[in-house]
């Protein structure tokens, strides 16, 4: 697996934005982005101060700051996002990756943001949570005229609350945002907030789904309900930068949801507490402790829990199909199906032919089998003691104790202290007497039950109903 | 006695003539050989008459089977040769030798031939001359009367006959030629079918191995609770079908394969000898294949029935000139008469010589008829030489144009179908691996991919009997139209059909 290799500073991404040597007047020089690295965090240069947030395997987009307004120039283009390492998939996003770079602005801000659209169709860009003019809002037909392909938009309005947000299209959305159109939002508090706490570690995600067919590039637009990448930022397992902290860290993670289910977001070994929505800050009473917080379509959480335990803490969406990569969802289950004789018969057919899933999938996540190009497997990552069989909306949370504060450098497996990991079992073995269901699918004991008027009608060659010996 | 050297002279040019007149001692085998000289494969022979065979003692005598024994009646070489053939996978070439050499039904045509060389040779033989006596009294005298006939028109006429005769059966050579080189095609035809049919079968009954397997499978699936009876049922059905495929396969295989040691004329032991090669011949590369431009001129030169008619044509004009002639002279006979009378009561004898001819009066009949007949058949003949030669050049073109377009057929199969179809069966074995498709739905690939192969083998099947009968059209005669259409009784059971899925 390709490590992430966060930037040193801010420099590299910014150069271009820092030396901008256009004119005042004309429109800020648009900043892009070639790597789906984890950028630094960007220190505010200029404007009021801030902490940044850390947009995992994102960026934040640097801005210029006209007349006491901060300038941001967004460009709506096709680009191709490496989704993991080979996995690359054509997308439509802005100024160079899917999602955008992440917009931080601090409550109060005067913000103008161009929007130069290379798309081959006209779009908008809706800024969903923010207070502003309704001609702003960018829903186009209604509030504002399309932004043909060449043309450049200008939106202006104040930050005029603090809070997790996100920017996505408001034209042809279905397709544009299946295509992976989205980015953050953050605005941060201007000074010290009653309900906003200071933290130590800021992370920011959209949690994104795709249908690319394995073999193809392009996502499919028109899919609904299956999809197979399952996104934190456009990437997946193990290609998702890890969430690191210093111990006893208070950390927060931002998360928006533009996929078409909610997700169910869980973090072991801590509980949070959700701080925020996109409706603004959460008020104290309202809030209780978690470990598992559901997000659903088009909304944003965030949550907040001081990083106490030491570990590497798997963090990922709790329906189990979104933490898999690209698979089948039309396959039968072979566990407990005795194949034996026939799988020799198979190749001479299909030379190949592999045995797959007697028992159980979990061969695949230690199996490298050869896949359609461009394909990403259903299970794959390993750890440090086997593989994890994961491939989507799942990364880790590190936390160490000796950590730099500004440290976002993935710190490498957790060395547990002796005695702290799981390990077999030598004593006395278990008891062979011990009850135990030898039948699949029929349970030891069972009444037998049949059909009414079924007797003696099973289909050729099926094992008559409710037949239980052991096969 | 004096004018004798003038009948002695007139006998001597029926004698030559008459000369011309034997037997062919092969019955006219070697006519035929030579009209199929580089039309068949080299190697190839004629059987030797019958009645070279000499005694049959080496059959089991007194047995209905030794009767019924096809080989009997020939020489014990020709059984050896047939054996020694059998001995190697029977290629292309060499089932047309055995059939050449083995067929029964060219056998009879060739002893047709030769009876129809006798029935010939016996046609020109002069009438032989008649000898009238007769013995009459009364009171005075005894009349003694000797008569010698000859018919002359028969005498007149054998040189135009013989030519005619010898035309017809130099026509009838051509036309038994044409049944050697029909005899062959059959065989090249008979042993493409089965070859390929043959081949069709293996795919078939790898499908239907498959097919058992996926249904062996889902059977263990239902059987633990993870298939349902109806899902299960569902590949049972395709194993059912495997199966119908599979046996109508097979009885193409074994009819296409009677089809051809009937051609071959094998029975018993021999048929079960023969053995055919796994694969049909390859495609020709592009470069090897015939070009069509002169299809048309080769024709006309060099097919059989072309020069038949041409030969046709040629007897009837002669015999244009000659209808007249016949008609008026048809009864024209020579007599010699010696008639020797004798006074009963003198004993005088007187006798009276004297040639006499007898010359039919054109009076009702001046011939116009059958000179009429005559021009009508020589009309008739130079049509039907006329609709040959159309035809022929037709042919020519449309067998090319078959030809050709089965080749590219063929070859698109081999060259873009048959690798797109393994491409789609690697892009399922990875899709397999991915767990994006099922076992059965890789079956079902699998399926597809070997039906691709079937229909390859069954395009250059139809590429090489597209070359058997360019090949006919070309140098020998008109293919036969029902033969040389496809056969696709391989091709019907080999519809794709996928279950499921």
């Amino acid at each position: 697996m390709q490590r992430r290799h966060f930037f040193a500073g801010a420099a590299t991404a910014v150069a271009a934005a820092s030396v901008n040597r256009a004119a005042l007047a004309a429109l800020p020089e648009p900043v892009s982005q070639a790597s789906a690295d984890t950028a630094a965090p960007l220190a505010p240069p200029n404007g009021r101060p801030y902490r940044p947030v850390i947009t995992l395997n994102g960026w934040t987009l640097p801005w210029r700051m006209h007349n006491g307004v901060k300038e941001f120039h967004l460009v709506a283009e096709p680009v191709v996002r490496e989704v993991a390492p080979g996995f690359f998939v054509n997308m439509w996003g802005y100024n160079g990756q899917s999602p955008g770079p992440t917009i931080e602005v601090v409550h109060g801000d005067r913000v103008r943001l161009f929007v130069t659209n290379r798309l081959p169709e006209h779009t908008t860009v809706h800024w969903h949570g923010q207070r502003l003019p309704n001609g702003m809002d960018g829903v186009g037909g209604l509030t504002q005229p399309h932004i043909a392909p060449g043309k450049t938009f200008v939106y202006e309005f104040e930050a005029r609350r603090p809070g997790t947000f996100m920017y996505h299209p408001h034209a042809d959305e279905m397709v544009q945002m299946a295509m992976g159109m989205m980015g953050l939002w953050i605005t941060h508090p201007r000074g010290a907030h009653p309900l906003i706490a200071e933290v130590q570690r800021d992370y920011a995600l959209l949690l994104a789904a795709y249908d690319v067919e394995p073999g193809s590039k392009t996502p499919r637009v028109a899919e609904m309900t299956d999809f197979n990448i399952w996104t934190f930022n456009s990437r997946v397992f193990p290609a998702i930068s890890p969430l690191v902290a210093r111990q006893n860290d208070r950390v927060r993670i931002r998360v928006g949801n533009l996929t078409m289910t909610n997700h169910p977001i869980h973090l072991h070994g801590h509980e949070f507490e959700v701080t925020g929505t996109d409706g603004g800050p959460t008020p104290r009473a309202a809030r209780w402790p978690e470990v598992t917080t559901d997000v659903a379509v088009g909304q944003m959480r965030q949550v907040e829990f001081i990083a106490d335990e030491p570990g590497d803490w798997a963090f990922h969406c709790h329906k189990s199909h979104h933490t898999m990569g690209a698979m089948g969802h039309d396959l039968p289950t072979l566990i407990g199906v005795d194949h034996r004789g026939l799988v020799e018969k198979i190749q001479q057919i299909v030379p190949d032919y592999m045995r797959m899933g007697e028992r159980g999938m979990a061969d695949m996540g230690g199996m490298e089998m050869p896949l359609p190009d461009n394909t990403f497997p259903m299970m794959t990552g390993a750890g440090p003691f086997g593989p994890l069989e994961m491939g989507g909306m799942f990364t880790t949370l590190k936390v160490r104790r000796d950590l730099g504060a500004n440290d976002h450098r993935d710190p490498g497996w957790y060395r547990h202290p002796a005695g702290t990991v799981a390990r077999e079992w030598t004593g006395a073995p278990l008891d062979a007497q011990a009850p135990r269901q030898t039948a699949p699918g029929t349970a030891p004991g069972a009444a037998q039950v049949h059909k009414p008027g079924h007797a003696g009608h099973a289909a050729p060659g099926a094992p008559s109903p409710g037949a239980h010996d052991g096969h | 006695m004096t004018r004798l050297p003038a009948l002695t002279g007139a006998l001597c040019t029926v004698l030559i003539l008459a000369g011309c007149t034997s037997v062919a001692p092969d019955g006219l085998r070697s006519d035929v050989a030579r009209h199929t000289q580089g039309r068949l494969p080299a190697g190839t022979e004629l059987p030797s008459p019958a009645t070279a065979a000499g005694p049959q003692a080496d059959a089991p005598a007194g047995t209905a089977t030794a009767a019924l024994d096809p080989a009997s009646p020939h020489p014990a070489h020709h059984a050896a040769q047939v054996d020694a053939w059998l001995a190697q996978p029977v290629d292309a070439d060499t089932a047309v030798r055995i059939a050449v050499l083995n067929n029964p039904g060219l056998q009879a045509q060739l002893a047709q031939l030769a009876a129809q060389d006798a029935a010939r040779a016996q046609s020109l033989t002069l009438i032989n001359p008649s000898l009238t006596l007769g013995r009459f009294t009364n009171a005075h005298e005894r009349e003694l009367e000797r008569e010698i006939g000859l018919g002359i028109v028969d005498l007149i006429t054998l040189p135009w006959r013989a030519r005619w005769q010898g035309w017809q059966m130099e026509r009838a050579t051509l036309e038994t030629a044409q049944a050697v080189l029909r005899l062959a095609a059959d065989a090249r035809r008979a042993w493409l079918n089965a070859v390929a049919a043959q081949q069709t079968l293996q795919a078939h009954a790898r499908l239907h191995d498959a097919a058992v397997a996926g249904g062996e499978l889902a059977r263990r699936m239902a059987a633990v609770g993870n298939f349902s009876q109806l899902q299960q049922a569902r590949e049972l059905r395709v194993q059912q079908d495997a199966a119908a495929q599979l046996a109508r396969a097979r009885l193409a295989a074994a009819l296409a394969r009677e089809d051809l040691t009937r051609t071959l004329g094998l029975w018993g032991p021999q048929a079960m000898a023969l053995r055919l090669p796994a694969q049909l011949p390859p495609l020709p590369r592009a470069e090897d294949l015939r070009p069509g431009d002169a299809a048309e001129a080769t024709a006309l030169r060099e097919r059989l029935d072309v020069r038949a008619l041409r030969r046709d044509l040629d007897t009837t004009a002669d015999r244009l000139g000659v209808a007249r002639v016949g008609a008026l002279f048809g009864d024209m006979g020579l007599s010699h008469s010696r008639n020797t009378s004798t006074e009963r009561d003198s004993g005088h004898r007187e006798q009276t010589r004297g040639w006499e001819l007898t010359l039919p009066l054109p009076l009702f009949d001046w011939g116009g008829s059958a000179s009429a007949a005559a021009r009508a058949e020589l009309d008739r003949s130079a049509a039907r030489l006329r609709d040959t030669a159309l035809r022929a050049r037709s042919e020519a073109r449309s067998h090319w144009l078959r030809y050709r377009t089965a080749w590219d057929l063929a070859h698109q199969q081999h060259a873009e179908v048959l690798p797109t179809a393994q491409f789609m069966q690697d892009e399922a074995v990875l899709r397999y691996n991915g767990m994006f498709i099922s076992t059965w739905d890789l079956l079902a690939q699998a399926r597809s991919t070997t039906l691709a192969v079937a229909q390859a083998t069954d395009a250059v099947r139809d590429f090489w009997l597209a070359e058997v009968d360019l090949q006919l059209a070309l140098t020998g005669t008109s293919p036969d139209g029902a033969a040389s259409a496809p056969r696709d009784v391989a091709l019907t059971t080999s519809t794709p059909t996928r279950e499921g899925h």
